[in-house]
């Protein structure tokens, strides 16, 4: 089953071209390192995706469903608003800066989506959010508030945050990025459990190694487009464009 | 006579006066405080239109005297017909007043509050009243909470100009008092009362300040 499709993807920011044309489809269970070079428009696809930015251009399929038909692409949405979000809400996105809520503990921080989104009662609510706590292995941390949680707990209790509704997808943007290096292994083990229950996921992520362990998939965006969309063993051990093994070889 | 006794003897007056203070003072915080509030958010989030009925609002509220605007309550609305207690006039006046300052406060305050937050929201499937009921604007009252335990204070300072318009507030009591008596006790009564009021304020805010500082 097609999870995501994106067809011919334009975007713009003012006169910057941030996506020239990027299609792609992800199937279920299928985990995508997208890799690339800053500015190349790895975030801006993933929240194409779900929403937090509109396409300009191009044809967003999510679970089946048209979610946008921008341009001319001879498609209409016919879905409801409501089946748009409900199909959007279905993707879970974890941020670089985690983007918890400051003024909830982590138990709150979870529970809030569940209550106010999905309407299960507080019982219900708490838990959900004990389980997915504890998945992600802070349990002990649930009244804590994110100031006091250091930036591997935060993006765990994030994590956790999107797991609570149950997303068919998750979507990470760069999810190690604002952390101490001696944080990252927490949150991509993390990771790697998910991976382990075959979630649908895509990933931009600087970590080569994490990629090339986790990945179904690898693909490298470089100025807007698509360049490669190989298996992890041909991106590393042979890749075809020259512009990426000057990024890897920058990158190791 | 026996200074104390003086004392005691014009305290119940005074605090007669002290009743409508409060009683403007309670009535203007509460229209202000969510007259503020939403248009605060009407400014964020409002229509072209209602921006600019905003603008022109708290432009012309906050670059003209409290005194002029009194004024004009008391006494220009009668001349186009609108008769409004005197009461009425004042906590009107007090209310769009301070709602005026207040809605520049919470803006300031929920534009402060990063853009990822919204997007947390968004991503897990909030809608914007949502957003702003459950995440910006808890925040937002942490943030603007001193600001606007100051501007509560000077509420209750301003309200002395009432005793400007003849309404028998704490200090046009403590006048009168003077005026019949000669004594400046009045005035010293009332001194001490100002201070007493504004310094539990002041106290009780920094308890509030305090509770909504739990998470940082």
């Amino acid at each position: 089953m097609t999870m995501i499709r994106m067809n011919n993807i334009h975007k713009y920011f003012g006169s910057l071209h941030v996506l020239q044309g990027v299609s792609l489809e992800v199937a279920k269970g299928e985990i995508v390192a997208v890799i690339g070079p800053s500015g190349s428009g790895k975030s801006t696809l993933l929240r194409c995706m779900n929403q937090l930015e509109r396409i300009d251009q191009g044809l967003l399929e999510i679970e089946g469903i048209v979610i946008e038909a921008a341009g001319d692409v001879g498609i209409k949405v016919t879905a409801t608003p409501q089946e748009v979000r409900a199909t959007y809400r279905r993707m879970g996105m974890v941020f670089q800066n985690f983007n918890l809520f400051p003024h909830m503990t982590a138990l709150g921080n979870v529970m809030e989506a569940p209550i106010s989104v999905n309407k299960v009662t507080k019982a219900t609510a708490v838990q959900i959010a004990e389980k997915q706590l504890a998945k992600v292995g802070l349990l002990e941390k649930k009244d804590t508030f994110p100031s006091k949680l250091s930036g591997g707990q935060k993006q765990r209790v994030a994590i956790a945050r999107a797991l609570a509704m149950n997303p068919d997808i998750m979507l990470f943007d760069e999810p190690t990025s604002a952390l101490d290096p001696e944080l990252v292994g927490e949150v991509l083990s993390v990771i790697k459990k998910l991976a382990q229950e075959h979630m649908t996921m895509l990933i931009v992520t600087h970590e080569m190694g994490f990629a090339k362990e986790i990945a179904d998939r690898v693909i490298f965006m470089d100025d807007g487009k698509i360049l490669e969309d190989s298996s992890p063993k041909e991106f590393f051990e042979n890749p075809r464009h020259s512009r990426i093994k000057t990024f890897l070889e920058k990158m190791l | 006579m026996d200074h104390m006794e003086y004392v005691l003897n014009i305290l119940p007056f005074i605090l007669s006066g002290l009743k409508l203070t409060a009683k403007i003072y309670v009535a203007t915080l509460v229209i202000a405080l969510p007259l503020g509030l939403l248009a605060a958010i009407g400014k964020v989030k409002g229509s072209k239109l209602i921006k600019q009925v905003l603008f022109l609002y708290t432009w012309v509220w906050r670059a003209t005297p409290l005194l002029l605007q009194l004024f004009f309550m008391f006494y220009g609305l009668p001349v186009i017909g609108i008769r409004l207690s005197p009461f009425a006039a004042a906590t009107i006046t007090y209310a769009l007043n301070y709602g005026a300052y207040l809605t520049e406060i919470f803006r300031g305050g929920i534009e402060s509050i990063d853009k990822g937050q919204y997007e947390a929201a968004k991503t897990l499937g909030m809608t914007y009243p949502q957003t702003m009921r459950r995440i910006i604007i808890p925040q937002t009252v942490r943030r603007v909470l001193p600001t606007t335990c100051s501007e509560a204070v000077n509420l209750v300072k301003d309200t002395a100009l009432l005793a400007v318009l003849g309404l028998p507030d704490l200090l046009r009591i403590a006048t009168q008092i003077f005026t019949r008596d000669f004594d400046i006790t009045p005035f010293i009564v009332a001194f001490i009362l100002y201070l007493i009021i504004s310094s539990v304020l002041v106290k009780l805010f920094g308890k509030l300040e305090k509770m909504y500082s739990i998470y940082e």
